[in-house]
């Protein structure tokens, strides 16, 4: 790697807010979803949100941190999953998809403009939130299971619509927390010339 | 938060968390690399009774584990069941929740502190190359504080949304929350910084 990453205290603090963020996401009854009885793992837009808003060094170390954790012990996965377990599993492309996806996301977001534009967002958690999941996810799962990779692919169609939809959401959600608390997407070199407004009120 | 440890004294609670973790995966290299040969199976059920008995459990334990995962067995099978030989598609889930359940047993006799150490001793040759394994470990012990404070927060969105009457959607709720997150995250950075951290 060429570039040497290293993270200040506002990335750090950042970071771990994140994983707790996407930690809270899969605890059960944390979170209402369009009112729905049925649970639905909402978990992988905490992931495109992490790429997005804290770009792709900080993004892809915040789903990192989080999984660091699951692999400790703490049942953080949705349903109470945890431990060392989904690592060795069927799961485990998908996880490791999470962390490159999240700095795919923070890559097309963040090149160039600040603001971000709702293509940017979009484009990147398709590509990096879906294409790059499913792409690490299916075929660790057809070499754990020894079953044909195209049959398991297309066995994932059924989650494709429900990911669509949450790239939707982290679009939306995305464009509203920066009109809400733009500082949020503030980049560390930028920080020390941080605005200094109070932040835009909370309402909820 | 419930951990998923289950204290004890046996030989596998007192291996070192790093040398579980280095065993495991050889048992389940073995088992994966043995794939769809005949004896896959049989080797994999050896290894897993083992595991257990060196860990102090039961076959209780071990019930309880498979019936934690029912959600993952339903979730291989129905992935395969379409395109393969019934025979086939069980052979390979078996196979598959035999490794993920020994996979638990590292978990279930390794105190979660335990397993961040290793992590962090398993990082400290990487210092030459930058990595500044101090900082990762307060990142972890950061995480897991922050998270109940997390939690606390989307509770109270929840509760002032519902005594508004208002319709509790993913996106009100998410906006709000991150919000309130990344307020909390620039407060924790001050107060680091205050207390002269780094």
């Amino acid at each position: 790697m060429a570039r040497k990453v290293r993270f200040e205290l506002r990335d750090l603090t950042r970071i771990a807010v994140f994983s707790a963020i996407i930690a809270v996401l899969g605890l059960p009854g944390a979170i209402p979803i369009f009112g729905s009885p049925v649970p639905i793992v909402v978990q992988n837009l905490g992931m495109m949100l992490a790429g997005v808003v804290l770009g792709p060094w900080a993004g892809a170390a915040a789903v990192l941190v989080f999984e660091v954790l699951v692999f400790a012990g703490l049942p953080l996965l949705s349903g109470g999953h945890g431990g060392a377990a989904v690592f060795f599993g069927p799961t485990a492309g998908y996880l490791i998809g999470w962390v490159v996806g999240a700095f795919v996301i923070g890559l097309i977001v963040n090149t160039g403009t600040r603001k971000p534009q709702w293509w940017r967002v979009a484009l990147g958690c398709v590509v990096g939130g879906i294409v790059v999941v499913y792409g690490m996810g299916i075929p660790v799962l057809a070499w754990v299971l020894s079953a044909p990779i195209d049959k398991m692919a297309l066995s994932n169609v059924v989650y494709l619509p429900g990911d669509v939809i949450k790239v939707i959401v982290a679009t939306v959600i995305s464009l509203a927390l920066w009109r809400a608390y733009p500082q949020s997407f503030v980049r560390t070199a930028a920080v020390t010339a941080r605005v200094e407004e109070p932040a835009a009120h909370v309402s909820y | 938060m419930i951990a998923l440890y289950r204290p004890g004294t046996s030989l596998l609670h007192r291996t070192p968390a790093g040398l579980k973790v280095v065993l495991f995966m050889l048992v389940s290299l073995a088992i994966t690399v043995a794939g769809s040969t005949p004896w896959a199976l049989p080797l994999a059920l050896v290894f897993v009774i083992v595991g257990y008995l060196l860990a102090g459990f039961g076959a209780r334990e071990l019930a309880r584990q498979v019936f934690a995962v029912r959600w993952l067995v339903l979730f291989m099978l129905v992935a395969q069941i379409i395109f393969l030989p019934p025979l086939v598609a069980v052979g390979n889930a078996a196979r598959v929740l035999a490794v993920v359940v020994l996979a638990a047993l590292i978990t279930l006799t390794t105190r979660i502190p335990a397993l961040l150490d290793a992590i962090d001793r398993a990082l400290r040759p990487l210092r030459r190359v930058g990595v500044n394994s101090a900082a990762v470990g307060l990142l972890l012990a950061m995480t897991i504080t922050t998270i109940p404070v997390i939690a606390g927060f989307a509770a109270t969105i929840r509760e002032a949304q519902r005594a508004r009457g208002a319709k509790l959607r993913l996106a009100t709720f998410a906006v709000p929350l991150l919000v309130m997150s990344l307020k909390h995250s620039d407060d924790l950075a001050d107060a680091l910084a205050a207390r002269g951290v780094e």
